[in-house]
């Protein structure tokens, strides 16, 4: 049997607060489709993300990547949502709604920036939990 | 790069069960099952993490309808939820409730309810301390 991939997990937490709202829909069908999460001002929640990243692991160091150095370029992304309203204190929702499946896409595609030419590895997949009974996986398709 | 994109959900229900197989001898099924083989059955508060795979639709940012999914798992889960699997529910007359065989019976039911392919993965805690899975890149 070969190995076929090692991976490495660091959890990072944010809070942040969002509301699904479409402007063109009816206050009906947006209470129909989004139920409690179109009140007004938004809600909040205490994100849990874990990063994992893979690639070959360093002879000498017997890292795939130094967690001081993952932990410095994903809050670099972290702080873009730490404490923000989403909707409005980002620029990533303008279009989209921020649910845990857009939020989760949007930090995958920038943590995944972030880690790009910085060594031998690469963001492999990523779980963002809204809440502890909810939680989103994005991942890299091999192939 | 191409993404793929899973949405999950914890569910429970607690259930009894008994360990025993009729195709070995009682001494045989105290000695495989041991304490899971007491004859007045005994229960669980199982966990059930439900995963759909798909694109999130472009205007509601969504997989699936959360609350049509919470809707037809916590029905479906009602066959279920205090009753004892091996009286009845019929699927474990035949089949001997372990987790293997109650995450199985759940992948067939529950991937009637989603589309086709929107079934991804499931999880099931029986314990704290020990889960089964079943689905397609398991």
């Amino acid at each position: 049997m070969s190995l076929k991939r090692v991976l490495i997990t660091k959890k990072f937490e944010f809070s942040a607060s969002h509301r699904y709202w479409r402007e063109e829909w009816s206050e009906e069908k947006n209470n129909e489709v989004f139920g409690l999460c179109t009140s007004p001002y938004g809600h909040g929640h205490n994100y849990e993300l874990h990063v994992s990243v893979t690639g070959a692991i360093d002879p000498k160091t017997g890292m795939i990547i130094n967690l001081s150095d993952l932990k410095k370029y994903v809050n670099k992304v972290v702080r873009e949502f730490d404490h923000k309203y989403l909707n409005v204190d980002t620029p990533y929702f303008m279009e989209s709604i921020p649910t845990t499946e857009n939020i989760a896409g949007v930090l995958f595609r920038r943590i995944d920036e972030e880690l790009r030419d910085k060594g031998d590895f690469r963001l492999q997949r990523i779980r963002l939990y809204e809440r502890k009974d909810l939680y989103v996986d994005v991942w890299r398709e091999d192939k | 790069m191409n993404l793929k994109t899973s949405f999950s959900r914890v569910y429970s229900f607690s259930a009894a069960h008994r360990l025993h197989s009729s195709l070995l001898s009682d001494e045989q099924n105290i000695n495989v099952y041991e304490k899971c083989n007491n004859p007045s059955g005994h229960g669980h508060d199982y966990f059930l993490e439900v995963s759909l795979v798909g694109e999130p639709d472009k205007k509601t940012g969504m997989i699936f309808s959360l609350s049509e999914m919470d809707r037809k798992i916590n029905e479906f889960l009602l066959r279920l939820e205090h009753k004892h699997l091996d009286y009845e529910v019929p699927y474990f007359k035949e089949h001997i409730s372990t987790g293997e065989n109650i995450v199985r019976y759940l992948w067939n039911e529950l991937s009637e309810l989603f589309p086709p392919d929107m079934l991804y993965h499931i999880k099931l805690w029986e314990t704290n301390n020990n889960y089964f899975e079943c689905g397609v890149d398991v």
